[in-house]
């Protein structure tokens, strides 16, 4: 679990640091490729004059907003990736949005600190004088899905949650 | 730069530090939001991780303002100047942002129009809630109040009574403050021009509120009418030395409006003296010394009663003082 944790650390930290470097770097890539998009749903009037809704990106939100996170994770390589989970921590001052957390084919645990992940009835949390109550989705701080087939070469699987900034 | 790898810092271990704050309006204005999935998998016999792109988002500023109003009617007299009405600015927005003032005293609706001071607007510098030479002159363009998120401002606006009006007469003053950013309706997007550049939108307020303060022309007017009873040793009417002089005072507020510190005084006839503990408000024996009870009995410059009554007003009814004296 510390093992787990330290990663997670020198991961999220290298990220940060890559950032600029990985398109330089490009080539460099495991057999999975993972993209992360956020969008805002808008309301549009479509030729047949029905109110729709489209995703636009987003770059300027207000709070209050929902925010549509959707991560794409795309087979590169020739052989399957199995035992595929993907974490999404969600971001500081935003809240998740409840029973938004979308997969095909994929089993969604979250967790209220990054460490624990579980099914949402099974979650709990310590109130600060040390009593425990079951955690509400305003609680969760990471998703993880967990695809129960493997993704085949070329294949994609998509993930996707809303989450409100606060 | 170190600011926005410190934030993502924070949203890495999302979970094991406490949020940012937020304002009532919600995160702050400026603010990154970094966010990086991650997946993991086996390719055969390795265990693999792999981090996405890192997607930023920024909070974009809401323009939100509340004025109000911190006075109840402010009572006046026809012709007084400089009467203030007090007002709280508030941004109700996520972002700092600076406000345009502006007061409008022609309203309709009302009996009179107050006649705005030159100038009109003050900050309550002190914090007084009234216009002192501490406070500072409100100048459109100069000193336009730049409030953080959730922060108020108190400002004071002065106007002057016009004259002759009658008892009653409501005159009306409205404060405005509104955003320099912009003002639209809700959800007008001033594209690049919010907080560390980023969007300002329009909130519920548009980005502009006003208040209205009200001016009420009130002459309370104070009459007092004075009676006496003498009592002489021998029992009948007749103003003798040692006789008892019983006199009574009553005070009836006519009018609209209060009166406020309303204090009666009545000096100890001369050649007579005080009775001790003769002295009675509705009734109510109170005590000579000058104590919580209101009523004493002054000794300088000269002998008199003195009685607090305190803020009057129609409603209080008339006001009996009593007291009694002997003659020397």
């Amino acid at each position: 679990m510390h093992t787990g944790t330290i990663s997670k650390l020198v991961i999220g930290a290298l990220a940060l640091a890559a950032t600029s470097a990985a398109a330089a770097e490009g080539a460099r890539k495991g057999c999975v490729e993972l993209k992360t998009v956020a969008e805002t749903e808008v309301e549009y009037v479509d030729e047949q004059g029905q109110r729709a809704t489209k995703l636009v990106p987003a770059a300027k939100v207000i709070p209050g907003t929902q925010v549509v996170w959707t991560v794409t994770a795309s087979n590169v390589c020739d052989k399957a990736a199995e035992k595929v989970f993907i974490d999404n921590p969600i971001p500081a001052q935003m809240s998740y949005v409840p029973d938004s957390a979308l997969a095909a084919g994929a089993d969604i645990q979250f967790s209220t600190d990054g460490r624990q992940f579980a099914e949402p009835a099974s979650l709990r949390v310590s109130e600060a004088d040390g009593t425990q109550r079951a955690a509400r989705s305003s609680d969760y701080t990471h998703i993880r899905w967990s695809l129960r087939n493997p993704i085949g070469p070329g294949q994609v699987a998509v993930a996707r949650y809303r989450a409100a900034l606060k | 730069m170190s600011r926005s790898v410190l934030a993502g810092a924070v949203l890495a271990l999302a979970g094991i530090l406490s949020a940012l704050p937020v304002s009532a309006a919600g995160a702050p204005a400026g603010l990154p939001i970094d966010n990086t999935a991650q997946v993991n998998y086996t390719l055969g016999a390795a265990t693999l991780t792999e981090p996405s792109n890192t997607v930023r988002i920024v909070v974009a500023e809401i323009v939100d303002v509340i004025v109000t109003l911190q006075s109840p009617a402010v009572t006046v007299s026809p012709g007084a100047a400089a009467q203030v009405l007090v007002y709280r600015i508030t941004n109700t927005g996520n972002g700092l942002e600076p406000f345009r003032l502006s007061i409008d005293s022609a309203l309709g609706g009302d009996d009179f129009d107050p006649v705005p001071a030159t100038p009109a607007i003050y900050f309550d510098t002190d914090g007084s809630g009234t216009l002192t030479p501490a406070d500072t002159p409100y100048t459109p363009g100069s000193n336009d109040p730049a409030l953080a998120a959730d922060a108020f401002t108190t400002v004071l606006v002065s106007n002057a009574i016009p004259a002759p009006l009658a008892n009653g007469n409501r005159g009306f003053s409205l404060l405005r403050a509104a955003s320099l950013t912009g003002t639209g309706a809700p959800g007008t997007v001033f594209a690049g021009q919010g907080t560390a550049g980023t969007d300002a939108v329009a909130g519920n307020s548009g980005g502009d509120g006003d208040a209205t303060g009200t001016y009420l022309v009130a002459d309370l007017r104070l009459t007092a009418v004075k009676s006496a009873i003498v009592l002489d040793p021998s029992g009948s009417a007749r103003p003798v030395p040692l006789a008892r002089i019983t006199y009574q005072v009553v005070v009836t507020p006519t009018g609209s409006g209060a009166a406020t510190a309303v204090v009666f005084t009545d000096p100890i006839p001369a050649n007579t003296t005080y009775v001790p503990a003769s002295l009675q408000l509705n009734g109510t024996p109170l005590t000579d010394a000058a104590d919580a009870d209101g009523g004493s009995l002054e000794t300088a410059p000269t002998r008199a009663v003195r009685v607090a009554l305190g803020t009057l007003t129609q409603a209080s009814g008339p006001q009996t003082v009593t007291f009694a004296v002997t003659i020397d």
